[in-house]
């Protein structure tokens, strides 16, 4: 039987936790008080249409409708890979005013110190993150190699399309074709949606990319995924069981930080508490509101949020590399051997 | 397939809602065409928030329309003002401007609108046919097919440069390749003139340099010169529905050119990869080259009007192949048309086929019919448009040179193509008083980017090997007939220039 004080305690306790609950939904509600009649930029770091430009605008227009009296718009700053809007979001003025979305990838770009990044993600403001984009090897359906032995095993390099070098495709597949010492001859200036079509023709065998993206691609029977790293999907064996080489799944598990946190949301360093909090806890109902869960899906834009601090930790884990990684990641940016 | 193919047409006309949507639609799509600066791919993620809750066609219908005729009014900016408000409506600007001077807007504009919709209505004739032998046809196209297509595009401008300009034309042509190089390399990740502004990573923006080379210096010699952009008085010209028509009518009577430049539009917005403005110089350059009078173009020829307005609204009908079919958009503008699909519950891919087949052809359909009504719609304004052409200089420069500064800002949104626009303009103004051509160095840009990548894609996947390929020959033959033929000319005095002696 419980004693009286123990009684006692736990409504202290209970008590405390009501005061705490109520002081923080407080500060968020002062902080929600300040956008009444404001405008809030939302900024895309890439052109209109696509990924991020579907849940930066699905965002926005949600995160208005959990900030009564605010105005979001959402404008696009595309250019140079993210960086640029990127860049403009982290020297905005911290008033809660500007926020946005861009490419995790930009993670690589910091970890090697790359002369164009102004930002610093690890000191970023972190709202949320909408998706998790578990990455996959994909291979055409003409192709004889069924799975990552079969990959594994060919004599000839096989071609695989990557983007632009610097861009998060072309950085991976460096990496991981290094560091599992993959039979691939990579090829890059594969931007969009060319490397399907390559792949399609035939002059291409495969290619690692984000499932959503090739979600279609596989539906539609054009090719088939054999490896996956990081998701909760069961249909495609991970990536990491069939690795033995512990350096490998070390980046391995880096990649898989990457797509863990996807399409994220942040603004520049130093935004006020209160505010901060109203942001999140606006975009934390975005995100729970069933209607944008309902649109998100007939996107095919998955909806797996995390929020503030949870998304700042992992940024941060991200970006703290041993020098050994980031000497493989300097490597895997550099300019392509011939 | 046949009863399919008219019930959806009767489905779609006798629908009150769907039509009124497609007038909505068309209404929209002009109006965003006619802004410089905004493209329509932006028009259609702005407008996905609204066909949530529409039904599944008559969602499809509104965006397709909408999206079909943005191409239509873009060339009225062009063709009035020297304005292009887009990379493929500059090829329009270099006949259909001179035009306007010789106070023959209305010619100009009825040609080139109903080019337009003839372009928009042959390329869903292209759709519609094309649909059993898509996949070979699409598939034959790769980087080796892509860098051989710059490469006949690019020798277009010995004939664009006419005659003894040749030469200029290939240092023109030459400047614009030049310029492609800007930004980050395809291959090696190095950035090329570009230094630490990051403006300049992906590229030189089109828009800004067609709008400096093309836009301002007319308008700096049109301040200068003063009077109005129609050097003929407006009683001269007794200025009516007529000289609409008479343009209207051009297009029947280059029929030819006006079915060959349509389908080649069709087919190259098709194959992914080429861009749009790729169609419209193709076909600008394809019309100089086979026509018998080459020197008339760049002074007001009507084909050099109706040739890019053709293309550039027939590939819309040709991008929508892969799009709908292979779920591979064929370019940036189908890929937010994709996702907009995605929402109204149509998952493209090769079973739209046999699942979808009514609302495959109620797009045919829409495209058929949102061309038509675009084409009458604008047909009947143009008479009102076209007398802004006769107003006094002092009060219309100001005004488009603020369009043209917007313009450049808009499409990037970054100010420093400003900069790049001011500077650009003074070559530009420069060209236009030494009687340097311009058109080549849009080619020059647009595919020497194309030729590029697409060369050291071949090259790494077959090596030189990539030259025989079966329709990789029939390309160079091309190239070689044009070049010889580009040659024979040039050797034979043209008339022009046995005007200029005499005069």
């Amino acid at each position: 039987m419980m004693s009286k004080a123990t009684l006692k305690n736990a409504f202290k306790l209970a008590g405390a936790a009501c005061f705490v609950l109520q002081a923080t939904t407080a500060f968020a509600q002062q902080g929600a008080e300040f956008f009444k009649g404001k405008t809030v930029n939302y900024i895309v770091a890439t052109a209109p249409g696509g990924g991020y430009d579907s849940y930066g605008r699905l965002v926005a227009e949600y995160m208005q409708r959990y900030l009564p009296g605010s105005t979001f718009v959402v404008k696009n700053m595309p250019g140079a890979g993210h960086i640029i809007g990127t860049n403009a979001i982290y020297a905005s003025k911290p008033d809660g005013l500007t926020i946005g979305t861009f490419n995790t990838g930009l993670i690589y770009n910091q970890i090697t110190k790359e002369s164009a990044v102004k930002f610093d993600l690890s000191k970023m403001s972190w709202i949320g993150k909408a998706a998790a984009d578990p990455r996959v090897i994909v291979i055409a359906q003409q192709s004889p190699i069924k799975s990552f032995e079969d990959l594994m095993s060919q004599k000839q390099p096989q071609n695989f399309a990557v983007a632009g070098p610097g861009s998060a495709s072309f950085v991976e597949t460096v990496m991981l074709t290094n560091a599992l010492k993959m039979p691939v001859k990579m090829l890059s200036g594969y931007n969009g949606t060319d490397d399907q079509l390559a792949m399609r023709r035939g002059e291409i065998v495969g290619s690692i990319a984000s499932r959503s993206s090739y979600k279609a691609f596989v539906e539609n029977g054009y090719g088939r995924m054999i490896a996956q790293i990081g998701g909760a999907e069961k249909d495609v064996p991970q990536l990491a069981s069939m690795v033995k080489d512990e350096k490998a799944l070390g980046l391995i598990a880096l990649v898989q930080s990457q797509g863990d946190i996807a399409r994220l949301t942040a603004g520049p360093p130093g935004i006020p508490a209160d505010r901060m909090d109203a942001l999140i806890d606006a975009y934390k109902k975005a995100m729970e509101d069933p209607e944008l869960q309902a649109r998100a899906e007939k996107l095919g834009l998955p909806v797996q949020p995390a929020y503030g601090e949870s998304v700042l930790k992992a940024v941060t884990a991200a970006i703290n590399q041993s020098d050994e990684t980031r000497a493989m990641l300097s490597e895997a940016l550099k300019a392509p051997k011939k | 397939m046949i009863d399919v193919m008219f019930s959806s047409l009767g489905a779609l006309l006798t629908s009150p809602q769907t039509m009124g949507l497609m007038l909505i639609a068309v209404l929209i799509g002009l109006i965003v065409g006619a802004t410089p600066g905004i493209g329509g791919r932006l028009s259609i993620a702005l407008a996905i928030p609204f066909v949530f809750g529409m039904d599944m066609t008559q969602g499809a219908v509104f965006l397709l329309t909408m999206h079909a005729v943005n191409g239509t009014s873009g060339q009225i900016s062009s063709i009035m003002f020297g304005v292009p408000g887009d990379g493929d409506d500059a090829a329009t600007t270099i006949d259909g401007y001179p035009m306007a001077k010789k106070g023959e807007a209305g010619r100009a504009l009825g040609a080139s609108i109903t080019a337009s919709g003839v372009g928009g209505i042959i390329g869903a004739g292209v759709f519609a046919i094309m649909i059993p032998v898509l996949e070979p046809v699409i598939l034959a196209f790769s980087p080796a097919e892509f860098f051989l297509l710059a490469i006949l595009g690019i020798t277009f401008i010995a004939f664009l440069a006419g005659g003894q300009n040749i030469f200029k034309g290939m240092i023109v042509g030459l400047f614009g390749m030049i310029l492609a190089t800007i930004g980050m390399d395809p291959q090696t990740g190095t950035t090329r003139y570009a230094g630490d502004y990051l403006f300049l990573w992906d590229g030189v923006s089109l828009v800004t340099l067609v709008l400096a080379l093309f836009a301002v210096p007319e308008m700096i010699t049109l301040a200068v010169k003063g009077g109005s952009i129609a050097s003929v008085s407006m009683e001269n010209v007794k200025y009516s529905y007529k000289q609409i028509f008479q343009g209207v009518m051009e297009v029947p009577r280059h029929w030819f050119l006006a079915l060959r430049t349509s389908i080649i539009g069709a087919m190259i917005g098709m194959v992914p990869g080429l861009g749009g403005s790729a169609a419209a110089w193709l076909c600008y350059g394809h019309a100089v080259q086979s026509s018998k009078t080459p020197e008339r173009f760049g002074h007001g020829a009507v084909e050099g009007v109706i040739a890019p307005e053709t293309a550039s609204n027939a590939k819309e009908g040709g991008s929508l192949l892969p799009t709908l079919f292979f779920g591979i958009p064929g370019s940036s503008g189908m890929a937010v048309m994709m996702g907009a699909f995605l929402i109204l519950g149509i998952q493209p891919g090769p079973a739209m086929l046999t699942q979808h087949l009514d609302l495959v052809w109620t797009l045919i359909w829409a495209l058929v019919v949102g061309n038509l009504i675009a084409v009458t719609f604008l047909l009947f304004i143009t008479r009102w448009v076209a007398v802004l052409t006769f107003i006094n200089a002092s009060m219309l420069v100001p005004f488009i040179i603020v369009m043209v500064a917007i313009g450049a800002y808009v499409n990037e949104g970054q100010w420093e193509n400003l900069v790049i626009l001011v500077m650009m303009s003074a070559v530009g103004y420069a060209m236009l008083r030494a009687g340097w051509p311009r058109a080549p160095f849009v080619i020059g840009l647009v595919l020497g980017r194309i030729a590029e990548e697409s060369l050291h894609k071949a090259l790494d996947l077959w090596g030189y090997s990539f030259f025989v390929r079966p329709l990789s020959l029939v390309l160079i033959g091309m190239i070689i007939a044009t070049v010889g033929f580009a040659i024979y000319k040039s050797r034979r005095p043209s008339v022009l220039d046995n005007l200029k002696v005499t005069s």
